[in-house]
């Protein structure tokens, strides 16, 4: 797979990884659909930036904002952008990368104190309570930067904390592929 | 007279020879219609191809390929190269979707939002009729062309809700779509087209999805598709459903709600239970005499 490219970040996926760059706007579309589903189709989660109305369908709000999804299992469908409904799926072996950009006016505020990006990341930086929402054995990983002016939260969640030593190079060979422009 | 039967014997010999000629050229007119797969005495024969490539095979097998109907596809004579796919979602988001290299199979379904034949398919995914595929952990990936040769609204519209959906000109290029519909059944593992083709509905095709795996040596009964299972087993994990679970195995142990072993009064793994006397703040919740909070 070549390199894949969209709102200003790209990623050189390896065989056998999914990627997709999406925004949060583009994502209302599939609004109307998920308000046609059964509520809790992406997971019953309230997730950071995301509005959930009664029927469970995103609503969004504020500056559009790009997402990239990086995964070295098949990307369902539909998943929410801390990868409801994504990690769930995830084998011991699984990893799933997240990285959302946030509105650049929160790029001053001390959150975003970090100026360049947190990769590579070390075994110390995962842990099972960083995970979005706690998964028996899965461990994950949040860090919050700002790199050219764009603020960004990156979220990186495996399929096991224990054999995080393991899956940590190819992490990092993914995450070292991912530009920002 | 003897003019007479000579004038009889040649009319006789030329009627002889245009009946001659005319056989001839009926026979050629049936083989010619034979070959084209619109034979007279075809009637029982399949209106759909579909080919099947063994995971070692370089070539589709030299030998006589299944007739078609007019509209559609022949199998072609060499096997189909694997690449992963590339495009945009139809909501606009860039997408790459792994075919090759990966432990499950891809069904790959070329449709567009035009055709009559294609509209049935899209029908018969919406509504679950690709819940069970043939083959490994089979996933269902739907394409269409790119945004600059298909209505993206009229995709967004198709597309069944939780199946992949891709717009991609470069995959219809990359896999050599002959027509649409066509499918495409890729094994993960060895990244090789298991079987190939077009068919005028989805139970046809399913069917000889499941001969094409079998062929391949993936003969294993036609199970749940990728794509469901991972809904029941995401449901499993992080849902309801894990909760109704952990609720009968607690009832099949005879733990019913207000149980006494749900309110332990004595400290467990060196948590301290309150009993009690903090602030609560802002909050308030209420306890009940067993000192459960």
């Amino acid at each position: 797979m070549s390199r894949v490219k969209g709102y200003g970040l790209s990623a050189d996926p390896k065989a056998g990884w999914e990627v997709e760059i999406y925004q949060r706007e583009a994502a209302t579309v599939a609004a109307g659909r998920a308000a046609r589903a059964q509520p809790g189709a992406l997971g019953d989660e309230a997730e950071p930036g995301v509005l959930l109305d009664a029927d469970g369908a995103r609503v969004q709000a504020g500056v559009p904002t790009p997402i990239l999804h990086l995964a070295n299992f098949p990307l369902p469908a539909e998943r929410g952008d801390y990868g409801g409904g994504a990690v769930e799926l995830m084998g011991r072996g699984g990893v799933f990368i997240s990285l959302l950009e946030h509105d650049p006016a929160e790029a001053a505020s001390a959150l975003f104190s970090r100026k360049q990006v947190p990769w590579p990341l070390g075994v110390g930086d995962f842990a099972p309570n960083q995970m979005q929402r706690t998964i028996g054995g899965q461990s994950g990983c949040q860090r919050f930067f700002v790199v050219g002016g764009r603020a960004f939260c990156l979220y990186v969640a495996i399929g096991s904390h224990t054999l995080r030593a393991l899956v940590l190079p190819e992490v990092n060979q993914l995450l070292s592929t991912i530009e920002i422009s | 007279m003897t003019a007479l039967v000579v004038l009889e014997g040649v009319v006789i010999v030329l009627l002889v020879v245009l009946v001659v000629g005319l056989l001839r050229s009926h026979a050629e007119i049936l083989r010619r219609l034979h070959d084209l797969g619109a034979g007279l005495y075809d009637e029982g024969a399949p209106t759909s191809a579909l080919s099947s490539a063994t995971a070692t095979a370089s070539t589709v097998p030299e030998t006589p390929h299944g007739r078609t109907r007019p509209g559609v596809a022949e199998p072609r004579p060499v096997a189909t190269a694997v690449s992963d796919l590339s495009g945009t979602t139809p909501t606009g988001a860039v997408r790459g979707v792994a075919v090759r290299g990966v432990e499950h199979g891809t069904l790959l379904a070329f449709l567009t939002s035009g055709c009559s034949t294609c509209l049935d398919f899209w029908q018969a995914f919406r509504t679950g009729g690709a819940d069970h595929l043939p083959g490994r952990d089979t996933r269902l990936v739907i394409i269409t062309k790119g945004p600059e040769e298909e209505s993206q609204s009229a995709v967004v519209d198709l597309a069944p809700e939780g199946i992949t959906t891709l717009m991609s000109s470069q995959a219809f290029a990359d896999y050599g779509v002959p027509v649409s519909p066509y499918f495409i059944l890729v094994d993960g593992p060895s990244g090789q087209v298991v079987g190939e083709g077009a068919a005028g509905s989805w139970p046809q095709v399913r069917d000889l999805l499941v001969r094409a795996a079998a062929d391949a040596g993936m003969a294993m009964p036609t199970g749940e598709s990728h794509d469901v299972a991972a809904a029941k087993h995401r449901a499993f994990v992080g849902g309801r459903q894990r909760e109704a679970f952990a609720d009968d195995e607690l009832r099949a142990a005879g733990i019913h709600p207000g149980h006494e072993s749900l309110y332990p009064t004595e400290p467990i793994g060196g948590a301290v239970l309150h009993d009690h006397d903090h602030d609560h703040g802002d909050h308030a919740h209420q306890h009940d005499p067993a000192g459960g909070v």
